[in-house]
């Protein structure tokens, strides 16, 4: 009995030890946390992505905190493929390490499917400042917050694929530049003049193309375009696969063809490759995010170019048009934050104009706001590329050029990213990629419950 | 815990109970294995914390289905998450590209351990030096030494390629060429492991009787049947016993084929633990994460109790 009893004494110890162990978010204040005073200010955390944590952390907080000094900013950098498990672990966990989360374009729909974000448009209303310019966003940017009728982000650094050019390696070709009417079957014919000898040492020294051709989710995101233009989806209005066919295998060989005229190694190529030998003029075009312009064009601690030699554009037209494709990273407020308040209030700075134009004019971050895409550029460099991500604004919601906006959306891109991979490696043909993409896919789809 | 009276145990009935005071009757006393128990008691606690509590629950989520918005595994699901693993067909490719890996970067790296410290064991000037050296690879962070080699092996800008250019060979693609991508990853394992083998060989060696070569000499024996008969018979321990924690330590390799090709191109280099990685971390599918980490678990378990019985047998039978 007396053992019993003391086995039984044990168990509840534990229990309550394990219990005492896990934890749940206690309630938040009616103010939100508030806004911190001099004595007692408050200190909110942010997840964000490694490229421009830093920047942010370094630059961006000390000039929210002009206007908001008693509101403690720390941002976090994690490397953009551990970023979306680990948002993810946080947003379902008991407690909230951070209040405000970034994710990637295609990444918000997941996000969001937790119950971990709150609705910008709904919960935090009481703490919206009333000159808050909903209206003022470029819809295109937007909408990549929104999920299911609810503003879950909102755009903090807007991006487009967009095609770079190095007009000096142009010019020694003696090719024409590229413009938005430029079609593929054109930039072929270009891409043959573009792999050039540029010093006489009789050597290659200079290929025509720079882009992800490695094994990544964002890797598909060039042939996606490529269908995009062509009219097609990667999947229809019933979420059924859609790529599975001609222009399909078509747009993702128009991919595996430009490895001809990239660099020795190119197969190999994901961000920082592609960008490191366009700035040190190897490669006469890249297709990549645009926010780069400035880092290949202006900053001279990280390019050889200089704004005048570099051009940009959408990428080559298909039969519906230029190509173009959507990446914003966006930002929101975690449910379980403590300081929602707070959150909101550094949300809002970062996306209002005063916001935009300060990190237009510090890092090039492009805007989402219509008013600084038509107003007065942050610097003469700018105008152009301006230029650039309007019409590529129009062409993404045109041709619904974007990942798809699913909760699986990472699941698909990783499928899609490993058969890519298998067809730029010649494991595949492209026929025999996209075939197996679709199954998966399909597989994937059907497997999460939507109607195959 | 073990309780033992005076009645029991008779010398102890006759003298003072350290700490008693003077109350006479039963009391509690903790035998020496009590006493054992009681001292080990914190060590097991941490080992049941830290080894079996993630195994358990690991096992607990292989048979569930893991609700991510609790976070915690929910409805039993039975061998549901086991039938799906084992009808994907990534996860058996894994396998097979993780058995490739073993089975050449493990031979590999223990002929290469032995064999240089062989050379390190005969006096020369600077092997100290080199010694010394051996042991960087061994403390460079796998992820940094992946992507080292992957800027070392890169065709346009790296030094591997530009010194095999000088003799007209190239540009080679280390990581973007299926079959190449492997022979890269198991050369910077190989680069980064061999010092461990190397370490252990050398202890070995070092502590060979010296008696027994003297013996060998005086018969007459060439230096090569010194190292047949007597050398190598006499390390086969020390082998066995590197092999088995080189394997140990090969079997749950993943960081460098993460940093250096992400198991690519397509899935040349997709070793099982990066697959189940990428699985239960990227695609938050934890319930079938824990199926394929319990199978390897069990896979590791069989093939590692027939290692230990092949080296027992090698050790007798030298």
């Amino acid at each position: 009995m007396r053992r019993s009893l003391r086995l039984a004494a044990a168990a509840t110890a534990l229990g309550l030890t394990i219990t005492a162990c896990g934890s749940t978010a206690p309630e938040v204040s009616a103010d939100g946390g508030g806004l911190g005073t001099a004595e007692n200010p408050v200190s909110i955390r942010v997840i964000a992505n490694d490229a421009f944590a830093k920047q942010w952390q370094d630059q961006l907080v000390p000039e929210f905190n002009k206007k908001y000094p008693n509101i403690k900013v720390s941002v976090d950098g994690v490397p953009y493929n551990d970023q979306l498990p680990k948002t993810m672990l946080e947003l379902t966990g008991p407690t909230a390490t951070y209040d405000v989360v970034l994710g990637d374009d295609s990444w918000i729909p997941q996000l969001a499917k937790t119950g971990g974000l709150m609705d910008l448009k709904a919960d935090v209303t009481k703490w919206t400042d009333p000159g808050y310019d909903w209206a003022d966003f470029n819809p295109s940017p937007l909408a990549a917050g929104e999920w299911e009728g609810k503003q879950y982000a909102v755009p903090v650094r807007s991006n487009l694929l967009l095609m770079l050019y190095n007009k000096t390696l142009y010019k020694k070709a003696g090719v024409k530049e590229p413009t938005a009417e430029t079609t593929w079957e054109q930039y072929f014919k270009d891409a043959e003049k573009l792999v050039q000898d540029t010093d006489g040492d009789g050597k290659t020294d200079a290929w025509a193309v720079g882009t992800y051709f490695t094994k990544d989710p964002l890797t598909p995101t060039i042939w996606q375009t490529v269908l995009n233009s062509n009219g097609v989806a990667l999947l229809d209005d019933n979420l059924k696969v859609a790529f599975d066919n001609e222009t399909g295998v078509k747009a993702l060989q128009t991919h595996v063809d430009l490895l001809k005229y990239a660099p020795p190694g190119a197969s190999t190529y994901q961000f920082n490759e592609p960008l490191e030998a366009f700035r040190q003029g190897r490669t006469a075009t890249m297709f990549m995010w645009g926010s780069v312009y400035k880092g290949s064009a202006v900053d001279k601690a990280s390019t050889t170019l200089t704004p005048e030699e570099v051009g940009v554009t959408t990428l080559p037209a298909g039969s519906a048009g230029p190509g173009a494709h959507r990446g914003i990273w966006s930002a929101g407020v975690a449910k379980k934050s403590q300081h929602p308040a707070a959150a909101w209030t550094w949300l809002q700075w970062v996306t209002s104009k005063e916001g935009e134009k300060f990190t237009g004019s510090a890092f090039g971050t492009f805007p989402a706001r219509n008013s600084s895409l038509d107003g007065t550029p942050p610097a003469e460099w700018a105008a152009p590329v301006y230029k650039a991500l309007k019409d590529g604004y129009t062409v993404v919601d045109k041709n619904k050029m974007w990942r798809p906006r699913l909760p699986e959306s990472d699941a698909v891109q990783q499928i899609l990213a490993l058969q890519t991979s298998r067809a730029m490696s010649g494991q595949a043909t492209a026929e025999q990629a996209i075939d197996q993409a679709a199954k998966d896919v399909t597989e994937l789809l059907k497997s999460k419950g939507y109607q195959q | 815990m073990s309780v033992s009276t005076p009645a029991r145990r008779t010398g102890a009935a006759k003298a003072p109970v350290r700490g008693s005071g003077n109350t006479p009757g039963r009391r509690f006393r903790l035998g020496e294995p009590g006493t054992a128990w009681l001292f080990m008691t914190p060590a097991l606690v941490l080992l049941a914390g830290m080894l079996l509590y993630p195994i358990f629950y690991t096992l607990w989520v292989s048979f569930s289905d893991f609700d991510l918005a609790l976070f915690q595994p929910t409805g039993w699901v039975g061998w549901k998450n086991y039938e799906a693993v084992l009808k994907d067909p990534g996860f058996l490719e894994s396998l097979k590209v993780t058995g490739i890996y073993l089975v050449i970067a493990l031979p590999l790296q223990m002929i290469l351990g032995f064999a240089i410290a062989f050379l390190l064991n005969v006096e020369w000037r600077g092997r100290g030096v080199l010694r010394a050296l051996f042991l960087i690879p061994m403390v460079v962070a796998p992820v940094v030494a992946g992507g080292i080699w992957r800027m070392l092996l890169d065709p346009l800008w790296g030094v591997v390629n530009y010194t095999l250019g000088l003799v007209g060979v190239g540009p080679v693609e280390w990581i973007g060429d299926p079959n190449l991508a492997m022979a890269s990853v198991i050369l910077i394992d190989t680069w980064r492991w061999t010092p461990f083998v190397v370490l252990i060989a050398a202890a070995g060696i070092m502590a060979l009787p010296g008696d027994v070569y003297e013996a060998a000499k005086s018969d007459g024996a060439t230096r090569w049947q010194t190292m047949w008969h007597v050398t190598l018979p006499l390390l086969v321990p020390v082998m066995a016993a590197a092999f088995v924690v080189r394997w140990l330590g090969a079997v749950k390799m993943f960081d460098i084929a993460l940093a250096a090709t992400k198991g690519g191109p397509g899935n040349a280099t997709n070793v099982v633990n990066l697959y189940i990685y990428e699985k239960g971390f990227r695609g938050l599918e934890f319930g079938s994460a824990s199926s394929m980490a319990t199978l390897v678990l069990i896979i590791t378990m069989i093939l590692t109790y027939f290692l230990f019985r092949i080296s027992r047998r090698l050790e007798n039978r030298w």
